[in-house]
């Protein structure tokens, strides 16, 4: 189905993913990111879909602990997926060829435009599922902590992202168009809340430029 | 049922209707592959086959929608083995009531490249392997459908063309804009299929008969009037349990507005039934096809945009080497993102085509041109002219190029047009016929008509449409034939009158030999426009250029209440002052110079560090300008942005403006013909099956800033082609990036490979799942935390090769 872009772009957020956390962005910065959200917002096609579907509907036994931990308690799944579509790529590609600045900071702003995306389609799921009695964690994607890549596929098959919003992958897992989310959510007959993936198992532990300043990247 | 029935239009044809909806209701449970249907459930399959044969459908598609080397891959079942017997089962059914079988195909499942990572002809490999066995299996027609993907469609066309001599029919898929996924517009679906030589073309799925209605009277416009179309709709949308919201009755009810398009082919695809087809046949009963009127455009696309060639178009002429050195050092580099700058530029400057010529004594032309038509299609959506005489080079830029393109050129001579037409044809292209032949140009308006009258005849013999050509009567030179401009406008007027085709001009080569050439360029292309010039082969970024177009616009009434021409110039204020020659070439005010030029890459300010160049390089050499000015600049950048008081986005203007300066030293340089400032060569890639490229591309402008000759070899690159560059580069270090988890193994084969073919250089690598351990874990000399690191890391490299 067709999504809609957020009203106001997080443009806190977008800073923090270009490593200025906190920072009042400087005359030339919000240029770029005023120049980058217009772009975005006339190459972006958000869509979604979703599914509830039975806990069998994945193979979880080979999905790891963190996510066996996320779903604990939980009877049922919602997957979704979003996408930003192709011509938010075609964009990005573009605009980093006109001005590396510009490209850098548009893929950010990119990255949290699909986020916003994936809040609001969130929050309609949940509407939609709590109108059921039922209550539900939050997002989880294949790629978090020891959870392979390669649920991916399944996940994508479940939904039939190909057909319904034109998500494919790639031999690798890789998602495209590449401004695209995929997420697995549990569903319970009382409140869960899920558990992220947390450091323990992430690949980053030991260089982690958050963790050495002592906060992560759940919380900075 | 005969195949000359469905060419004919004569009556309604009916297809049969939705099979993965049937399959579910008949008990394909879900995880179940409803590709393997007829190995696992073939009397179902029958069934339902037979049932749409009764209810009415003459065509009956196969089950091999998904039927390809991938979606197979791990089901341990071949492509013959399931395509054998999907066709076998339809075949059982359709023989009872004489149906066709139609081999069908639907996409492979993976996004081509640039959008992902599947090869154009790994695309057309896998769809031959079916083609080749759906025409073993015995299919009577192949039928492509639910494409979303102009580029797939492609490839798939080429496939079927290339491996059998089936009937094809091609279909895509919309949303309710009126696009596909990608960007497709129903223009350039048209446009690219007819050209690519579809038998027939409809629409199917995604959306319900009255959401598809609007692009189906479209469609029948777009093709000629003897091409069937068909449509193959959803019973409405789909609903959050999967059903659909039409009942059989309601949709075969919104079908009969269809009657009155132009259709000859009806049936329907998810959520329909055999019962839906039976009514439709029933609703369509007593009435006949209707006549399609086509729009007789001249059209070129990609994708998402369709060009009309309809007034005057502007052919952007700046990627073409001939006179422009830093085009030409480029090209011989193998620099595709100098072109592709080129391109998006002349884009923003009103550009609506864009020539493409790579033409370079030595070059390998056909290599080259195919790899920047490549490269170009993943920046800009803007239709190109390709520009060779080279009947290799042009073949593989046809083939990979997305959409239609045009041809620039051929001309009067039997050898050429028996060498290119052809190709034209194969691939779907307009053509440039230039007025000239074995004996030269021929002097008067008369004799070019009769050459271009020539080129038209051969062009219809190969099947070309008239207006797919596009005469140049050829731009001599005033200075040298004074009496020549008259002689090129006047056959002109005679082509477009007595041929009815478009016409071409490169304009700007009218004032060659002459001072102030722009007055001349300008002057000449008011009045070839006015003689009724179609495509003007100009340099957008010249302002009088465009302006001279816009006006003509104006005045001709083509550019409405004038909308365009005060957008370009509401803000535009014309200096009136005459500047003689000598105050020009030497300013009063002494050029601002080196300070300015730090000032401005400290401040990240692009425009000011651009012209800050142009006016030290007036009294500063090119290479102490980058070693004493700019890198010392961008270290102080660099250093406050490890301190942490300067920020990235500082950085990447800081870098984006001495990138600016770099380029005006750079052009200084190639106009000199003098030694470049390289510090030394490094190549760079993001890995094989890897997209995510924003690091690299960061990585590539800091190392050229600072003054390094950087290959970039772009995404997705494949280790023997690392280890190609590096050994014809001999570059002693490379930079290599990876994003995930599941691409760092393909940095590490890399790594291998260079190792394995011995070659002395060092490996620096980098990427978000990255860490020094592991980068010294896959054989990495080097692990570069950012992009500052990695000049720091080519700081380190090329000091120790100079100890």
């Amino acid at each position: 189905m067709e999504l809609t872009l957020p009203p106001q772009l997080d443009t806190g957020t977008a800073l923090r993913y270009l490593g200025a956390a906190g920072w009042t962005p400087d005359d030339g910065t919000a240029r770029l990111l005023a120049g980058a959200e217009s772009a975005l917002r006339a190459a972006a096609t958000p869509r979604g879909v979703w599914r509830r579907l039975p806990l069998s509907a994945l193979p979880l036994a080979g999905a790891g602990r963190d996510l066996a931990r996320h779903l604990q308690g939980c009877t049922g799944l919602v997957l979704m997926a979003v996408t930003l579509g192709s011509g938010a790529d075609a964009a990005l590609r573009r605009l980093c060829l006109q001005d590396v600045a510009l490209g850098a900071v548009a893929d950010a702003v990119a990255s949290v435009l699909l986020e916003q995306v994936c809040d609001g389609f969130e929050a309609e799921i949940r509407a939609a599922v709590a109108a059921q009695g039922l209550h539900m964690t939050g997002r989880y994607s294949p790629g978090y902590g020891d959870c392979p890549l390669a649920l991916q596929q399944e996940l994508c098959l479940a939904l039939d992202t190909v057909r319904g919003i034109g998500l494919c992958l790639t031999p690798e897992y890789l998602m495209t168009p590449r401004k695209s989310v995929t997420a697995i959510l549990g569903t319970a007959d009382h409140p869960v809340t899920g558990a992220k993936a947390g450091c323990a198992t992430c690949a980053l532990r030991g260089d982690c430029a958050y963790r050495k300043r002592g906060t992560t990247c759940a919380t900075d | 049922m005969q195949l000359t029935d469905i060419f004919a239009r004569s009556r309604f044809v009916f297809l049969d209707g939705g099979m993965g909806t049937q399959l579910t209701a008949r008990g394909l449970q879900p995880g179940q592959k409803p590709e393997l249907a007829a190995l696992t459930m073939p009397e179902t399959l029958t069934a339902i086959h037979r049932d749409y044969a009764r209810a009415g459908a003459e065509i009956l598609c196969a089950n091999t929608f998904g039927a390809n080397p991938r979606k197979l891959a791990g089901t341990g079942c071949t492509v013959d083995r399931v395509v054998a017997a999907s066709i076998a089962c339809a075949r059982a059914a359709a023989d009872e009531t004489g149906a066709l079988v139609a081999l069908d195909v639907g996409p492979l499942g993976e996004l081509l490249a640039p959008a992902g990572t599947l090869a154009f002809e790994d695309a057309v490999d896998q769809f031959a392997q079916v083609v080749e066995v759906g025409v073993k299996a015995g299919a009577d027609l192949v039928f492509l459908e639910t494409m979303t993907d102009l580029y797939e469609l492609k490839a798939a066309l080429l496939a079927v063309r290339e491996h059998s001599r089936l009937p094809v029919f091609a279909s895509m898929s919309f949303e309710s804009r009126g696009r596909t996924f990608t960007g497709c517009t129903v223009d350039s679906f048209a446009a690219t299929a007819v050209g690519l030589g579809a038998d027939a073309v409809g629409i199917n799925c995604s959306l319900g008969p009255a959401e598809i209605l609007p692009f189906i009277r479209r469609l029948c416009r777009l093709v000629p009037a003897g091409m069937p179309v068909f449509v193959k709709p959803n019973a409405g949308l789909p609903n959050p349990d999967g059903s659909y919201d039409l009942t059989p009755a309601d949709f075969a009810r919104e079908m009969e507005a269809y009657l009155s398009t132009g259709i000859s082919m009806a049936g329907g695809c998810c959520g329909t039934t055999p019962e839906s087809i039976r009514l439709l046949k029933q609703a369509f009963a007593g009435r006949s096809p209707a006549q399609k009127v086509p729009l007789r455009r001249s059209v070129l696309c990609t994708p998402v945009r369709c060009v009309e060639v309809d007034g005057i178009t502007v052919v952007g002429e700046r990627i073409n080497p001939t006179g422009k050195k830093r085009l030409q050092q480029a090209l011989r580099e193998g620099d595709t993102a100098y072109p592709c700058a080129q391109a998006v530029s002349q884009a923003e400057a009103g550009a609506q085509v864009l020539d493409v010529n790579v033409g370079l004594p030595g070059i390998d032309e056909p290599a080259v041109l195919e790899h920047l038509v490549r490269e170009l299609q993943s920046v800009t959506d803007l239709p190109l002219q390709l520009d060779s005489s080279n009947p290799q080079a042009l073949a593989r830029a046809l083939r990979v190029y997305n959409g239609k393109p045009i041809v620039n050129s051929v001309n009067g001579e039997q050898k050429t047009l028996d060498a290119i037409l052809p190709l034209c044809k194969k691939y779907g292209a307009a053509v440039v016929g230039l007025t000239l032949d074995e004996n030269g140009i021929p002097p008067t308006a008369d004799g070019r008509l009769a050459v271009a009258r020539r080129i038209v005849a051969a062009a219809e013999e190969y099947g070309i449409p008239r207006q797919d050509i596009y005469i140049d009567c050829l731009t001599l030179t005033a200075s040298a034939q004074q009496d020549a401009a008259a002689e090129t406008l006047k056959a002109l007027s005679a082509c477009k009158r007595e041929l009815g085709v478009r016409t071409v001009l490169g304009v700007s080569n009218i004032s060659f030999g002459l001072p102030c050439r722009g007055y001349l360029n300008a002057a000449f292309l008011t009045m070839a426009m006015q003689a009724g010039l179609d495509l003007a082969i100009l340099n957008p970024n010249t302002p009088d250029m465009m302006g001279a177009v816009r006006a003509f616009r104006v005045l001709t009434c083509r550019d409405e209440k004038s909308a365009d021409y005060i957008r370009a110039y509401a803000d535009v204020q014309i200096q009136t002052t005459q500047t003689s020659k000598t105050a020009a070439s030497a300013p009063e005010t002494r050029p601002a110079g080196e300070n300015a030029l730090a000032d401005a890459v400290r401040r990240g300010l692009k425009a000011e560090a651009r012209a800050a160049a142009g006016e030290a390089l007036a009294h500063t050499e090119p290479l102490d300008l980058v070693n004493q000015v700019l890198i010392p600049a961008l270290d102080q950048v660099g250093d406050g942005f490890e301190k942490g008081t300067i920020f990235l986005p500082q950085l990447l203007q800081s870098a984006s403006a001495a990138q600016a300066a770099f380029e005006v030293v750079k052009a200084a340089i190639a106009a000199s013909g003098r030694q470049g400032a390289s510090r030394g060569r490094i190549v760079i890639a993001t890995v094989k099956g890897d997209v995510h490229d924003i690091g690299k591309n960061i990585v590539r402008v800091i190392l050229e800033n600072y003054g390094y000759d950087v290959v970039d070899l772009g995404r997705d690159v494949p280790p023997e082609a690392v280890v190609q560059a590096v050994r014809e580069t001999g570059a002693p270090l490379v930079g290599l990036s990876a994003l995930m988890t599941t691409t760092v193994p393909s940095m590490q084969a890399t790594i291998k490979a260079l190792h394995d073919a011995d070659l002395p250089c060092r490996v620096m690598v980098g990427g978000a799942v990255l860490t020094p351990d592991f980068a010294r874990q896959i054989g990495a000399d080097f692990y570069a935390r950012d992009a500052k690191a990695s000049a720091d890391i080519a700081k380190q490299v090329f000091a120790a090769l100079k100890a």
